[in-house]
C-alpha cells in the first residue's frame, strides 16, 4: 500500500502485471477501440466499472495517472486521459514537470558504450549509478579511461571514480533548477562551505576555458537574462521566477500507437507471486539514505523504520507463513509483539533477496512491495561489504540499513521494471523490524471519526453524534457545560493568550514531513534503530495509523499526535517535584533540569506522547562519553553524530538539548511563541501573534494544522474550530481538556465508512462533489 | 495468679518443653554467644554475593541509563515498581504482628514479633530501593523532600501520590525501626549482662542504651510500647492505601480503581504473612526454636492468610465485575483482554495470579493442612510468587495496552539488570536477616519471659490440677458453706 493509495477515497488493487488489463478495460469502458480483457476480480471489475462512471460524469476535470514503468501502459493511460477530456484542461502541456527526466534507453546505450570501451570520459553529478543501476555498472565504469564524480558525499559510484571532486553542498550553493517549464527556483548559499570543496559548474567553466568562477557566473547570467540586477536582486528575494502569464498548453494523442501497445500488453504474463519495487517517501532512491532523521522517520504506512522488508497482505501470510493475524487473535498477538519477524527469500530473475516479512492489510494476496533505497554500500562489486566499511565510506546512518533491493530491477534492453513475477519461500530465519506502532486497528475506540460525504451531506451533525453525547452524559443532571461542570474542581478564567492546535484529518495525507521538521526545530535525538525496537524513540510528533473499514481493503486514517496540552493534564499532578506544569497561556511545559525521571506522567499520559531519555542519546549526559561502550550492543553508532561538532551544527541553538533521565514532549515550539510575543510586543501590535507557526504548521504540504491563539477569534485555530459539525477531541471523555482538536475525515465516495454496519446509506454514485473526484488507479499496490 | 493474663486450657500452650527463665534466655541468646555455624556463612555469602550483583545491576543503570531495562514508552514502569509494592506488601505483617496484635493482646505474637517486625524493617529498605533508582536522574533524588532551598517558590508537589509515598515509606519506615529497637533494648541488656568478652560487653551496652531493668524502666518501655502500636497500628491501614494511590488516582484503566486501597490493605497483609511463614519456617528450624515458634503459630498465621487471602480474591472479583458493571469500554478492554483473557499475551500472567493468591490458599481451612509444616512452606512460596504478579499484572497489563491502540506496547520481559536488582534486594534483605538472626536475639527474649507463667506447655500442664483444686475449693467455700 502506497501513501498515495491510503489517501485514496476508493482503492482496488489488482496485480502488478494486470496494470495494463486494468489500463485496457477502463479504456474499453470509456468507448476506446480496444478490446477490454477479462478481469477475474470482481471487487476489481466493479472498480473499473464504478471509475468509468465517475470519469464519464467529469470529462474534462478528470485525470488518471499511473505509476508504471512500461510504455504501453502509459500509452493506454494517455488514450483514457484523450477520452476523458484531460488534454490541455487537467494536464497542460506547456507547463511539464521536469522533475524525472531520465531515459531508460539512453542510460543502457551509455552502459553499453562504457563496456565497449568507446567512452573516454565520464563525469557524474549527483547520481549514484553503481549503486541503483540496475546491472553491472562497476565493470563498465571500470573501461573508462577518465571518470570523474563530482558528487557531495562519498558513495559507492564516486568510490570507484579516477577523480573525486565533490562539489558544494546544496546549502552551500548557488544555483537554479526548473521543476515546472517555466518555473525558475533559485539556490542562493547559507553558510560558507565547510570543506575544501568546489561547485561543479566552477571546474566546468574552468575547463572550458572561462575564468570566472560560477557565483560571478550565475549571477551575470541572470542579471543579463532578467534585465537588470535589480530584478535579478528581487527574484533572489523571492526565490523563484514564475511566468506572468501562466503557458498553458494542449497535445493530441496519437492514435495508432495505441494498437501496438494494447498488443504487447495482452501478452503480459502473471504470477502466483509479483514483486514490486518502490521508493519510500523517506529515504528515496537512496541518496537520502545516510540521513538519520529520515531513517529514523517511520514509513507512514508500515511504521517501520531503519529497514526495508517485504510487505505482504493478510491473505499471502497465511499460504505463505501460516501465520492468520486476521481471525487468529493468538497468531495477531504473537507476531504483533515481538519485532522478530519471519524472513522470505524472494527470487527474480536469478537474484535473491532475503528480507522480513511485514504484514500490511490492503495489499493485494499476490504481490510483495520491498522498497529501494536501503543496503547502501552494497552493490555488484561491494557484495560482501560489511557494515563498518559502510559506516566509514557511506556513513553512520546507511550503515546496516536494510538490503539493497536494486538487483531485482529488471533491464528488456530498453527500459526498466520495477515489478516482476518473482519466486518465494519463506526460510526458517527471523529479522527484528523496529516500527513505531505496532497495533494498527482502532478496537472500535473512538479516537477518530470519519464519515463518507454521502452521509456528511445528509446530516452533517452525524459524524460527531457519539462524542456529543458523551459529553451530554458526562455533566451532571441540570448542568450543561462539559468544560466547567463535568468535574468537582473549580473552572479558572484563561485570559489573555491561550494556545491550541487543529489538526484536519481531512487534509493530512501523512506524509510525515511535520515529523522532520519537529526532529529539526526541537533537537529531537535519533536513537538508532536498536533503541526504536525497543521502543526508545524520541519523537515528539507521530503519526498514529489505523485501518480502518473492511480490513480486506481497508481505509487509513491518518492522525498526527503529539502532546494535546492538556487544560486538565494527568500527567501535572502526579509529578512529584512538580517538573511539568501548566503555563498561563495554556502550555504544558516540561522543567527538564527539575525532572527527576520517574516516568509516573508517561505512564499517567492517555496520549502516551511523553518521551523518556532512556540512554545518552546526544552527549548531553551528566556522566561525560558514558554511551561508548553500549554501542553495538544497545546503541548505534548513529548517535555518535550528536557527538561531533559538525553533525552538532544541525541543533538549534533555541532549544536545550536534553540529557539523559528526563522526560521532553512536544513544547507547541515555545521557542516559536516566545519570540513572535516578542515581536509584537515591539512592534505594539497584537495581531502580529497571528503570524506564529509551529515547525510541524510550517512543514505541512496541505495546511493541514491550524495553530494560534484560541482566545483570539480570528485566529487561524479560531477559525479551523467554527466548523462544529467536524471539530473534536481525541479521549473528550476523560476531561483531560486537551488544547489540540482534530476535524473529522470526511471520504468522498458512497460506500460505508467505519465499522458500524446501521447507518449505511448508500447515494447515487458521486452526487456530490463529482467534479472533483479522481480516481487514484493504484498502480500496482 | 493475675485474671488479665487468665489463658484458657482450651488454647495449647504458646512455648513448648519444660522452660524455665533461664532456659529460655540459654535458647534465644545463647546462639549469638556461639560462632555462627558453616550453614550460616554459606547463606550469609550467597546472600551478599546477589547484593553484590544488585549493586553492580544497579551500577550499570545508573551509569548509563534506564534505557538498561527493557521498560519503553507505553510501559514506565515494569519490575521496578512492581518490586517496590511487593517489598511494601511483605512488611506488613511485621507491623500487623507488632502493632495490632500487641493491641489486640494476642499472646502468640510473643513468639514472632521480633523477627517478624525486622522483616518488616528489611523489606521496607528493600522496598524503597526501587523508587529511589528507578529515576531516571537519581543524583536529584532529593527534589522530592520538601527541604527549604534557594530556588524562590519551587516546592515539591503535594498532589503527586509519589510524593505521599515518600512521607508514608519514610514515616513506615522511622516507627518501625524506633519499634523495633525498643523492643530489643531489654535483650541487648541480657546480652550484655551476659557478656563474657569486653567487645561484646561494650557493643551491646551501647546498644541497650543504659538499660537497668528498673521498674521506671519497664513502666517507660511499656508506654513507650503502647505509643508505638498506637501510631503503627494507622500505618498498616495506611502506608499501603497510600502505595494505590499511585494507581488509583491516575487515569490508565486497570490502575483507576476506587478499591484499590482495601484490596492492598489484604494484599499486603496476605503477602506479608507468607513472607514471616517462609523465614520462620527456616528459622526455627535452623536455630532450633521450635519450642517458641510452634505449630500453633504457623496456624494461627496460616488463619491470617486464608482470612486475606479470600478477601483478595473477594477484590479481584470486585474488580472484574465492576469493570464490567461500569460499562467504561476502556476498562472492560483491560480487564477482559489485557488480563483475563488468557491467549492475549500477559493472559498468563492474570490467571497465575488469581490461582496462586486466591484457589491455592483455599487449602488451609482444612486444619490438617494448616499444620502441616512443608505444606506451609510450599504455599507461603506460592502467596509470594502470586502476590508478585498481582502487582505486575495491575502495572504492566494496565498500561501495555491503553487508551491509543497506536501505542500499545510490544511484549516487555525484563533484561538482566532487571532481574539483577531485584535479586539484589533479596541479598540486601538476607544478608541483612542473616547478620539479625546472628547478633540479634530473634525471639524477644523478655516478652516470651512474660507470657511464660500462663502459656508456657510446663505451667499448663502444672496447672490442670492447680485450677481444679481452686474449683473445689470455690465449691466447698461458695456452695457448702451457704447450706
Amino acid at each position: 500500500m502506497s501513501l498515495t493509495g491510503s489517501n485514496a477515497d476508493d482503492r482496488f488493487t489488482h496485480l502488478p502485471s494486470q496494470t495494463g488489463a486494468v489500463a485496457l478495460a477502463l479504456l474499453a469502458k470509456l468507448g476506446g477501440a480496444v478490446t477490454a480483457p477479462n478481469i477475474a476480480d470482481a471487487k476489481l471489475k466493479a472498480g473499473i466499472e464504478k471509475t468509468a462512471v465517475v470519469l464519464s460524469a467529469s470529462k474534462g476535470a478528470a485525470l488518471v495517472v499511473s505509476g508504471s514503468n512500461d510504455v504501453n501502459v502509459q500509452v493506454v493511460v494517455n488514450a483514457i486521459n484523450e477520452a476523458i477530456g484531460a488534454n490541455g484542461t487537467t494536464i497542460n502541456w506547456g507547463a511539464t514537470t521536469n522533475t524525472r527526466k531520465g531515459v531508460d534507453t539512453e542510460m543502457l546505450q551509455l552502459v553499453n558504450d562504457m563496456k565497449a570501451g568507446s567512452v573516454g570520459a565520464l563525469l557524474l553529478y549527483d547520481c549514484n549509478p553503481s549503486y541503483t543501476f540496475a546491472g553491472d555498472f562497476d565493470a563498465a565504469l571500470a573501461k573508462v579511461p577518465v571518470s570523474v564524480s563530482f558528487n557531495i558525499t562519498l558513495d559507492e559510484t564516486s568510490e570507484q571514480c579516477k577523480y573525486v571532486l565533490p562539489s558544494h553542498h546544496w546549502l552551500e550553493s548557488w544555483g537554479d533548477a526548473e521543476p515546472k517549464s517555466g518555473y525558475v527556483s533559485l539556490l542562493q548559499p547559507v553558510i560558507n562551505p565547510l570543506f575544501k570543496t568546489r561547485p561543479f559548474q566552477t571546474s566546468l567553466l574552468k575547463w572550458a576555458g572561462n575564468t570566472s568562477d560560477y557565483e560571478t557566473y550565475y549571477k551575470n547570467f541572470w542579471s543579463a537574462k532578467l534585465g537588470s540586477v535589480a530584478t535579478w536582486d528581487k527574484a533572489l528575494q523571492d526565490g523563484v521566477i514564475e511566468p506572468i502569464v501562466p503557458v498553458a498548453g494542449s497535445g493530441s494523442f496519437n492514435g495508432g500507437v495505441l494498437a501496438v501497445a494494447a498488443a504487447k500488453l495482452a501478452t503480459t504474463k502473471s504470477g502466483e507471486y509479483e514483486v514490486v519495487l518502490y521508493e519510500k517517501i523517506s529515504v528515496g532512491n537512496g541518496a537520502q539514505a545516510n540521513n538519520p532523521w529520515l531513517q529514523e522517520l517511520p514509513d507512514p504506512i508500515s511504521k517501520v523504520t531503519w529497514d526495508n522488508y517485504a510487505m505482504i497482505s493478510p491473505g499471502m501470510a497465511i499460504k505463505l507463513l501460516s501465520l492468520d493475524v486476521m481471525n487468529n487473535q493468538r497468531q495477531a498477538d504473537a507476531y504483533e509483539v515481538t519485532p522478530e519477524k519471519p524472513v522470505i527469500k524472494i527470487t527474480v530473475n536469478g537474484k535473491s533477496l532475503s528480507l522480513p516479512a511485514l504484514i500490511i492489510p490492503g495489499l493485494n494476496d499476490a504481490t510483495i512491495a520491498v522498497a529501494v533505497g536501503y543496503g547502501r554500500g552494497t552493490t555488484a562489486k561491494f557484495k560482501e561489504r560489511d557494515a563498518q566499511k559502510t559506516m566509514e565510506t557511506i556513513g553512520k546512518a546507511s550503515a546496516g540499513a536494510g538490503q539493497n533491493a536494486y538487483p531485482l530491477v529488471i533491464s528488456d534492453g530498453t527500459s526498466f521494471h520495477y515489478a516482476s513475477v518473482a519466486a518465494v519461500e519463506k526460510t526458517s530465519e527471523v529479522y527484528p523490524l523496529a516500527q513505531t506502532q505496532v497495533h494498527g486497528f482502532t478496537e472500535g475506540r473512538p479516537v477518530i471519526y470519519e464519515t463518507s460525504l454521502a452521509s456528511y451531506v445528509k446530516d452533517p451533525n452525524e459524524v460527531l453524534a457519539h462524542p456529543r453525547h458523551e459529553r451530554e452524559i458526562l455533566v451532571p443532571y441540570g448542568k450543561e457545560d462539559f468544560v466547567k461542570d463535568g468535574t468537582l474542581y473549580p473552572d479558572f478564567v484563561k485570559p489573555g493568550a491561550k494556545w491550541g492546535m487543529s489538526i484536519d484529518l481531512n487534509t493530512c495525507t501523512g506524509c510525515s514531513a511535520c515529523v522532520v521538521a519537529c526532529s529539526a526545530e526541537n533537537n529531537v535525538s535519533v536513537v538508532g534503530k536498536i533503541q526504536v525496537q525497543r521502543a526508545h524513540e524520541m519523537h515528539w510528533l507521530r503519526i498514529d495509523r489505523y485501518f480502518t473499514g473492511d480490513l480486506q481493503n481497508p481505509d487509513v486514517v491518518f492522525q498526527p499526535m503529539m502532546c494535546q496540552h492538556c487544560d486538565n493534564a494527568p500527567c501535572e499532578n502526579v509529578c512529584p517535584v512538580a517538573a511539568t506544569n501548566h503555563s498561563s497561556e495554556g502550555l504544558n511545559q516540561m522543567t527538564y533540569n527539575r525532572c527527576i525521571g520517574t516516568r509516573y506522567c508517561a505512564n499517567n499520559c492517555p496520549y502516551k506522547v511523553r518521551r523518556f531519555n532512556w540512554l545518552d542519546y546526544n552527549g548531553a549526559d551528566s556522566f561525560k562519553d558514558n554511551q561508548q561502550s553500549l554501542i553495538g550492543t544497545d546503541t548505534n553508532e548513529v548517535i555518535n553524530h550528536m557527538n561531533d561538532d559538525l553533525t552538532r551544527m544541525v541543533l538549534n541553538p533555541d532549544v536545550t538539548v536534553r540529557g539523559r533521565g528526563v522526560i521532553e514532549k512536544c513544547s507547541f515550539c515555545v521557542q516559536r511563541l516566545q519570540e513572535t510575543k516578542l515581536e509584537a510586543k515591539k512592534a505594539q501590535d497584537p495581531s502580529i501573534i497571528r503570524n506564529v507557526k509551529t515547525a510541524c504548521m510550517q512543514a505541512c504540504p496541505t495546511n493541514a494544522i491550524s495553530f494560534g491563539n484560541v482566545n483570539d477569534p480570528q485566529s487561524e485555530v479560531s477559525k479551523a474550530r467554527t466548523d462544529d459539525s467536524r471539530n473534536f477531541y481525541v479521549l473528550e471523555q476523560l476531561h483531560v481538556l486537551p488544547n489540540v482538536s482534530y476535524l473529522a475525515k470526511i471520504r468522498n465516495t458512497d460506500r460505508h465508512i467505519g465499522h458500524e454496519e446501521e447507518h449505511a446509506a448508500p447515494v447515487a454514485p458521486a452526487a456530490a462533489g463529482a467534479k472533483k473526484e479522481e480516481a487514484h488507479t493504484e498502480a500496482t499496490h | 495468679m493475675s485474671l488479665l493474663k487468665y489463658e484458657s486450657q482450651q488454647r495449647e500452650p504458646l512455648v513448648d518443653g519444660n522452660k524455665d527463665y533461664h532456659q529460655v534466655t540459654e535458647d534465644i541468646i545463647g546462639p549469638i554467644e556461639m560462632k555462627p555455624t558453616k550453614l550460616w556463612y554459606v547463606g550469609f555469602w550467597i546472600s551478599v554475593g546477589l547484593l553484590m550483583f544488585g549493586v553492580f545491576s544497579v551500577y550499570r543503570e545508573v551509569t548509563y541509563g534506564i534505557g538498561q531495562w527493557n521498560l519503553n514508552k507505553t510501559i514506565g514502569w515494569g519490575w521496578d515498581i512492581t518490586n517496590f509494592v511487593w517489598w511494601v506488601g511483605i512488611g506488613h505483617a511485621g507491623t500487623l504482628i507488632s502493632a495490632i496484635l500487641l493491641l489486640f493482646r494476642q499472646g502468640w505474637r510473643t513468639g514472632v514479633n521480633r523477627a517478624a517486625e525486622a522483616m518488616t524493617i528489611f523489606a521496607v529498605m528493600c522496598a524503597g530501593q526501587f523508587p529511589i533508582w528507578h529515576m531516571g536522574r537519581v543524583w536529584m533524588a532529593f527534589f522530592v523532600l520538601p527541604y527549604p532551598n534557594s530556588r524562590g517558590p519551587l516546592w515539591v508537589n503535594f498532589n503527586s501520590p509519589l510524593l505521599w509515598d515518600v512521607f508514608a515509606i519514610s514515616t513506615y519506615f522511622t516507627v518501625s525501626l524506633l519499634f523495633w529497637y525498643s523492643g530489643l533494648l531489654p535483650d541487648f541488656a541480657t546480652v550484655r549482662d551476659r557478656a563474657k568478652t569486653k567487645f561484646r560487653k561494650m557493643m551491646y551496652g551501647v546498644a541497650a542504651f543504659g538499660w537497668t531493668g528498673s521498674t521506671k524502666h519497664w513502666q517507660r518501655h511499656e508506654s513507650l510500647s503502647l505509643v508505638l502500636a498506637g501510631l503503627s497500628t494507622p500505618l498498616v491501614l495506611s502506608v499501603h492505601t497510600i502505595v494505590s494511590f499511585d494507581f488509583a488516582t491516575s487515569v490508565i484503566p486497570g490502575w483507576h480503581t476506587t478499591i484499590f486501597p482495601p484490596y492492598f490493605v489484604a494484599g499486603a497483609i496476605f503477602s506479608g504473612f507468607a513472607m514471616v511463614q517462609t523465614l520462620l519456617i527456616v528459622v526455627r528450624k535452623v536455630m532450633n526454636l521450635q519450642d517458641y515458634i510452634t505449630l500453633g503459630h504457623i496456624e494461627a498465621m496460616n488463619k491470617v492468610i486464608v482470612l486475606t487471602g479470600s478477601i483478595v480474591g473477594c477484590a479481584y472479583l470486585t474488580e472484574l465485575f465492576i469493570a464490567w458493571y461500569g460499562q467504561n469500554p476502556y476498562e472492560w478492554y483491560a480487564f477482559s483482554q489485557n488480563r483475563a483473557n488468557i491467549f492475549t499475551p500477559y493472559g498468563w500472567s492474570y490467571w497465575l495470579m488469581m490461582f496462586c493468591n486466591v484457589v491455592s490458599p483455599q487449602l488451609f481451612w482444612s486444619r490438617k493442612l494448616r499444620r502441616n509444616i512443608t505444606v506451609t512452606f510450599f504455599m507461603s512460596i506460592i502467596v509470594n510468587i502470586g502476590m508478585w504478579y498481582e502487582r505486575f499484572v495491575i502495572i504492566v497489563t494496565s498500561v501495555y495496552r491503553d487508551f491509543l491502540p497506536s501505542s500499545w506496547s510490544t511484549y516487555y520481559s525484563p533484561s538482566i539488570w532487571e532481574i539483577g536488582f531485584y535479586l539484589g534486594t533479596f541479598g540486601l534483605f538476607f544478608t541483612c536477616f542473616f547478620l539479625f538472626a546472628k547478633y540479634f536475639p530473634v525471639i524477644a527474649v523478655s516478652e516470651i519471659k512474660a507470657i511464660l507463667k500462663t502459656s508456657g506447655e510446663n505451667y499448663k500442664a502444672k496447672m490442670t490440677d492447680i485450677e481444679k483444686a481452686d474449683a473445689e475449693k470455690f465449691y466447698i467455700e461458695k456452695v457448702e458453706h451457704a447450706h
